[in-house]
C-alpha cells in the first residue's frame, strides 16, 4: 500500500529525533506520533527506521534512555537528550540552515 | 566499546523485546479504539512494524553485522572443539609447541641480534673497524679493536660525526665493603654517555673532565642493576669510596636504568674513563700515544649523513693519520713492502644500532639456523593441523553440505572454517607463549654460564608477545586455508549423496600435505644428525689431553696491585706449595687458561741457515716446568722445560722454548727442529734468541676445533701478569678444592679466586653453541618425525576406510592379503619417495649455510643424509604398515555389508 506522504528524506530522521526531544522526553512510540503530528501528517516514519536509529543515537552517546511509567501505566522506555545531544542537535541545526540557505539562493538566482 | 555489546547482548535483547512489544501493543490498542477489529489490527501492526527486520538493524547497530558473525562463528567452532577433545588436544598441542619453540628462540635472536641498544637514536650509530691487510687485522679477529689514539681524533671530524666514543671491556677487582670481587666492567672514554645519550639515574654519569689527561678521573659510574643488586638501591650511593684492585675510587652517580652498555654479551658493572687505564691494568704508560688496539670505536653519524658518506668522507682524514702513525714512536721498523701495505689499509664503517657484540658474532648464525629450524617446525605443525582439518571436514561433508544446500554462501561457510583455525591457533599461540619462558631459560642454559643469566632474560616483552601473535595468526591461517578453499569447492550433491559421513574430501590434499611433511622432516633430521656428528666428533678427538681428574684454577694478582715480578713469584710459591698438597698427584701453571678464548699470538722468527718469519700467527703461551706431564701431553723430541731454563729478563743464559708437532709440520718440516733459534714478533729488529728443546703433540689451545701452531716459554720469568692451575687430583677434584683455596687465602686474603673448574667441566662449556645446536636440533628432528609419522598414519588410515569395500571385494575374488597391504603402501612409498626427492635439493642448498658450524663432517656428506632418510623411510613405512596389515585383514562379508 503506498503511502500518500512523504518517505522522510535520507540523514534528516536523527536530527527531527533530536529535535523532538529537546522538548520532552518520550518513547518510541510517542516519538512515532509527535514526529507524525508536528510534521502534520506529510512526512512518513517508517517505524521500522525509528528504532534502530534511536538505538544508534544512544550508542553515540546523544541519547539517555530509562523505563518509566507511561501514561498507560505500563513501564515504556523513555529517550532524552544528553548534553553531547544538545550540541549535536545545534551543529545539524545550523548546517541544515546553511544548506537551505544556499539550495533557496541558488534556486532564486535561476528565477531572476 | 561497542565490543562489549557482545557480552550484554542478552539484556540488550530482553529491553529491545520490551521496548517494541510496548509499541506493538499501544498500536493495537489504538487502532482496536477507532473500531477495527482486534485481529485486523495486529496484522496490520505486524506488517507495519516489521519486527524481525527492525530487531536484526537494532543489532547491527549494537555490533557490526561480521563482527557479530564472526564471534557467532567463533562460538560455534570453540562448541564443537569442547565436543571433540581429542581432536582438539591433537591440534592445540602441535600448534603450542611450533609457536612455543618458535618464539623462544626468536626471544633470543630480538635479544642477541636484533635488539637496538636502548640509547638515543641507535640507528644513527657506527662502529669502526680497520681493515685491508692481515697485518692490521691478524691480532684483533671480529672484536674490531682499535688504537686509543685514533679515538680522540676522530672526534674532530664534525663534519661527518656527532661525536666518537671507545670502550673496552676489562675485568677487575671490586671492593665494596667486603671481599673483593672480579667483576665486569667497561673503561670508556669521556665522550662515552655524552655520544650515546644515556644520563644518569642517580649523580652524574662520566664527563669529558674525567677523561681529560692521566689519573685525572678517579671515579665509576655503576650501571642501575649492579647499584639494585650489590648496593640494594641505597640511595646514598654518591660520593662512597669503593676499591679497583688496590685503588680507591668515588662513586659519581649511576646510569640510567635499562641501559647495560654497548655489548649485548658482556654487563658491566659499572663504568671508569679510560684516563685511570692504569688501575684497570691496561698496562700502558703512553696511553694517548700508543698503537697497541684495544679499544672499540663508535661514533654517531651526524643527522642526514648516510654510512656510505661518512666512511668516504672520513678517507682523506683516515689517510694522513696513518701517514702520521708510521713516525710515532713505537710503529715497529718495516720493510717497504709492509709500509705501502700498511698505508694501502681503509677505515670501514658498520651502521651498529645494536652495539659491538662479540656474543653476536659468536651466537648469530647457530641463532639463525635454530629460527630456520623452528620456522620448519611451525609449518609441519600448521601442516598437521591443516590434515586434521581437512579429515575433520571431510567427516563434516554432510554438514557442510545441508549448510550450503539451506542457502548459507560459500565464503560463509569458509569463514566458519578459518574461525575455527584461527581460534585453534590463537589458543594455541597462548598455550605457547605460557611455555616460551621456560624454553627461553632452558636455551640460555645451554649457553655460558655467566653470559646467559646476566646479560638475557626470559622475560615476555612487548616484541614476542607480538611476534607470538604474529605466529599465531599466521599458523591459523595457513592451517585454516586448505580446509577452507576446499570446503568452497565441493559439491552440494554430492557432498549430500554420500552416505555414513566417510567424504571423498581432500584425499590428494592430504597426500600434498603428508608429502611436504616428510620433506620438511627430513631436513630437520639432517640437520640434526650433522649437528650431532659435529658435537660427538669434537667430544670424542677432545683437547688432546686426559681431563680426567683435571682440576684448573685463575689468579690474577696483577689486578690487585702485584708487580709483574711480585706476582711471578707468588705464582711459583702457590705452584711449589700445590705441588707439595697430599691431594695433588702433580701440578703446573701456565700464564693463560687453555679452552676460555683467551689468546697471546703474534708471528715468530726463526733462524735456521737464514732468517725467516712466519706467515700466520703463532699462538703463545708460558708454562711451568712439569705442565706437560701433568695434562698428559707427550713430548715427542727433546725435553721439557726444568728450574735450570727460567732465567728473569736482563739475566744471561740460553733461553729455551718448545714448539708443538704443529708448528714442526708447517715451518720446520724435513729438518731437525731442536736447536734452532727462534722468537716472538716479526720485525726486523727482533733477535731469535730462544732455542726450541723440544716438540710436544697437538693440543687445544682456544677451543677444541682449533689445530694452531704453537710456541711455549717457561713461566716465572718475572714478566708473568697472572696465571692458571692445572692440578693433577688423586680422587674426586671438587675435594681438593678447599684445601687449595686455603693455601691462596693463607698467602693473600685479599686475593680472589676468579674461578675453579675441573677440565672436563671446561671441554663442556667451550662446546657450549655446538651442544645447543646438537641438542635443539636434535629435539626439532624427534618432534619433526613424529609430526609427520601422526600426519602420514592419519592420511593412510583414511585411505584404507575408503577403500575398505574395493579391497573386500579383491579380496573375495582371491586376492592375498600380502597383495592388499602391497596396494595400500604403493601410495605410502610414493609419498616417502617424494618428500625424500623434495628434501635433498634443499639440503644441498642449506648445506652452505650450516658447513660454518660443522667440525669433520660435510653438510653434504652422503653417509649421515642416507642415514638419516632411512631412519625417516623407516618410520613412515611403520606408520603407513598398520592401517595396510588391516586392510589385509578386512573380512570381504564384512566389507560388502558396510554398503
Amino acid at each position: 500500500m503506498p503511502s500518500p506522504r512523504f518517505p522522510i528524506p535520507q540523514g534528516t530522521l536523527d536530527m527531527l529525533i533530536l529535535q523532538i526531544l529537546s522538548l520532552e522526553p518520550a518513547h518510541g512510540y510517542g516519538l512515532a506520533q509527535r514526529l507524525e503530528q508536528i510534521s502534520r501528517s506529510v512526512v512518513h516514519v517508517n517505524e521500522g527506521s525509528l528504532y534502530p536509529a534511536l538505538h544508534r543515537l544512544e550508542q553515540k552517546g546523544w541519547l539517555r534512555a530509562e523505563w518509566k511509567q507511561s501514561e498507560t501505566g505500563r513501564e515504556a522506555k523513555f529517550y532524552s537528550l544528553t548534553t553531547a545531544g544538545r550540541r549535536q542537535l545545534a551543529v545539524e541545526k545550523d548546517s541544515w540552515a546553511r544548506l537551505s540557505g544556499a539550495v533557496n539562493l541558488i534556486f532564486e538566482e535561476g528565477n531572476r | 566499546m561497542r565490543l562489549f555489546n557482545w557480552f550484554r547482548r542478552g539484556s540488550l535483547e530482553r529491553g529491545l523485546d520490551r521496548e517494541l512489544h510496548y509499541h506493538f501493543d499501544r498500536r493495537v490498542a489504538d487502532l482496536t479504539s477507532v473500531g477495527i477489529p482486534e485481529h485486523e489490527a495486529r496484522r496490520r501492526v505486524t506488517v507495519e512494524l516489521g519486527l524481525a527486520q527492525v530487531c536484526e538493524e537494532v543489532r547491527d547497530v549494537w555490533l557490526t553485522r561480521w563482527l557479530r558473525d564472526f564471534l557467532y562463528d567463533l562460538r560455534f567452532s570453540a562448541r564443537s572443539f569442547l565436543r571433540s577433545p581429542g581432536f582438539t588436544a591433537a591440534t592445540l598441542l602441535s600448534l603450542a609447541l611450533g609457536i612455543g619453540a618458535t618464539t623462544a628462540i626468536y626471544s633470543l635472536v630480538d635479544q642477541v641480534i636484533l635488539h637496538a641498544l636502548p640509547v638515543r637514536e641507535p640507528g644513527r650509530l657506527v662502529l669502526m673497524d680497520w681493515s685491508g691487510s692481515d697485518f692490521v687485522t691478524y691480532a684483533t679477529g671480529s672484536s674490531n679493536l682499535m688504537p686509543y689514539p685514533m679515538c680522540r681524533e676522530i672526534q674532530q671530524q664534525t663534519r661527518f660525526l656527532d661525536g666518537a666514543l671507545c670502550r673496552a671491556e676489562i675485568q677487575v677487582n671490586l671492593t665494596a665493603g667486603g671481599d673483593p670481587k672480579p667483576v665486569a666492567a667497561e673503561i670508556v672514554s669521556g665522550s662515552y654517555f655524552s655520544v650515546l645519550g644515556v644520563g644518569p639515574a642517580l649523580g652524574r654519569v662520566i664527563e669529558p673532565a674525567d677523561d681529560a689527561g692521566y689519573g685525572t678521573g678517579p671515579v665509576v659510574v655503576l650501571s642501575y642493576d649492579f647499584w639494585q643488586a650489590q648496593f640494594g638501591g641505597a640511595a646514598d650511593i654518591v660520593g662512597r669510596k669503593v676499591l679497583i684492585g688496590n685503588h680507591p675510587m668515588t662513586v659519581v652517580g649511576v646510569a640510567a636504568a635499562g641501559f647495560r652498555g654497548v655489548d649485548v654479551g658482556a654487563v658491566p658493572a659499572f663504568w671508569m674513563p679510560t684516563s685511570m687505564a692504569a688501575y684497570a691494568n691496561v698496562d700502558e704508560d703512553d696511553l694517548l700515544n700508543t698503537p697497541v688496539r684495544w679499544v672499540q670505536i663508535l661514533a654517531r653519524l651526524r643527522p642526514g649523513i648516510s654510512v656510505a658518506q661518512a666512511q668516504t668522507g672520513l678517507q682523506p682524514w683516515f689517510k694522513a693519520w696513518l701517514q702520521d702513525s708510521t713516525l710515532r714512536r713505537g710503529f715497529p721498523r718495516l720493510s717497504a713492502d709492509h709500509i705501502r701495505e700498511y698505508l694501502a689499509t681503509t677505515l670501514d664503517l658498520t651502521s651498529a644500532p645494536q652495539g659491538h657484540s662479540v656474543l653476536r658474532y659468536k651466537l648469530a648464525q647457530p641463532l639463525w639456523l635454530l629460527f630456520a629450524a623452528t620456522g620448519i617446525l611451525l609449518g609441519l605443525a600448521c601442516l598437521n593441523v591443516a590434515g586434521l582439518f581437512l579429515a575433520r571436514g571431510s567427516a563434516r561433508g554432510r554438514e557442510i553440505g545441508t549448510r550450503l544446500a539451506l542457502g548459507a554462501s560459500r565464503g560463509r561457510i569458509g569463514r566458519q572454517l578459518l574461525a575455527d583455525s584461527l581460534l585453534l591457533a590463537v589458543a594455541g599461540g597462548v598455550l605457547g607463549v605460557v611455555v616460551a619462558p621456560l624454553a627461553i631459560r632452558g636455551l640460555v642454559a645451554f649457553l655460558p654460564r655467566d653470559l646467559g643469566s646476566n646479560a638475557l632474560s626470559g622475560a615476555l616483552s612487548l616484541r614476542l608477545l607480538a611476534f607470538a601473535f604474529f605466529a599465531s595468526v599466521t599458523a591459523g591461517l595457513l592451517s585454516g586455508l586448505a580446509p577452507a578453499v576446499h570446503a568452497g569447492g565441493d559439491s552440494v550433491v554430492g557432498s549430500l549423496r554420500e552416505r555414513g559421513g566417510t567424504g571423498f574430501g581432500g584425499v590428494r590434499l592430504r597426500k600434498c600435505i603428508v608429502t611436504l611433511q616428510v620433506a620438511f622432516s627430513l631436513i630437520l633430521i639432517i640437520g640434526a644428525a650433522l649437528f650431532l656428528r659435529t658435537f660427538t666428533g669434537l667430544l670424542a678427538k677432545g683437547p688432546g689431553f686426559d681431563t680426567s681428574s683435571l682440576l684448573s684454577f685463575a689468579i690474577a694478582p696483577t689486578q690487585n696491585g702485584y708487580s709483574e715480578a711480585d706476582a711471578s713469584r707468588l705464582v711459583r710459591r702457590l705452584d711449589e706449595q700445590i705441588r707439595a698438597l697430599p691431594v695433588a698427584s702433580s701440578s703446573a701453571a701456565a700464564r693463560y687458561a687453555f679452552l676460555n678464548g683467551y689468546d697471546w699470538r703474534n708471528s715468530v722468527t726463526m733462524q735456521t741457515d737464514r732468517r725467516t718469519v712466519t706467515d700466520g700467527t703463532i699462538y703463545f703461551n708460558a708454562v711451568s716446568p712439569g705442565f706437560f706431564s701433568t695434562l698428559g701431553i707427550r713430548i715427542l723430541a727433546g725435553r721439557d722445560f726444568n728450574q735450570s731454563d727460567i732465567r728473569p729478563p736482563g739475566e744471561i743464559g740460553p733461553r729455551v722454548a718448545i714448539v708443538n708437532q704443529a708448528f714442526v709440520k708447517r715451518y720446520l718440516a724435513g729438518r731437525d727442529p731442536l736447536g734452532v733459534l727462534i722468537a716472538r714478533g716479526g720485525a726486523s729488529n727482533v733477535k731469535p734468541d730462544s732455542v726450541i728443546v723440544g716438540v710436544v703433540a697437538d693440543m687445544s689451545y682456544r677451543g677444541l676445533r682449533d689445530h694452531y701452531e704453537q710456541v711455549f716459554f717457561p713461566l716465572f720469568e718475572h714478566d708473568d701478569t697472572g696465571a692458571t692451575f692445572y692440578i693433577k687430583v688423586r680422587g674426586a677434584p671438587e675435594q681438593a678444592i678447599p684445601s687449595i683455596r686455603r693455601l691462596v687465602q693463607q698467602d693473600d686474603p685479599r686475593l680472589p679466586i676468579l674461578w675453579f673448574r675441573t677440565l672436563d667441566d671446561q671441554v663442556n662449556r667451550s662446546l657450549n653453541t655446538e651442544r645447543m645446536l646438537a641438542a635443539l636440533s636434535g629435539a626439532f628432528g624427534a618432534l619433526a618425525l613424529v609430526l609427520s609419522l601422526i600426519g602420514l598414519y592419519g592420511v593412510m588410515s583414511f585411505v584404507v576406510t575408503r577403500r575398505t569395500r574395493e579391497i573386500g571385494i579383491r579380496l573375495a575374488l582371491g586376492a592375498t592379503g600380502a597383495s592388499a597391504i602391497r596396494l595400500i603402501l604403493r601410495d605410502a612409498v610414493v609419498m616417502i619417495a617424494l618428500g625424500i626427492a623434495i628434501a635433498l635439493p634443499c639440503v644441498g642448498a642449506l648445506g652452505k649455510l650450516v658447513q660454518s658450524q660443522l667440525f669433520g663432517v660435510t653438510a653434504t656428506d652422503p653417509a649421515t643424509i642416507a642415514a638419516a632418510a632411512l631412519v625417516l623411510a623407516a618410520g613412515a613405512l611403520t606408520a603407513a604398515f598398520i592401517p595396510a596389515w588391516r586392510a589385509s585383514n578386512v573380512s570381504p562379508t564384512d566389507a560388502l555389508r558396510l554398503e
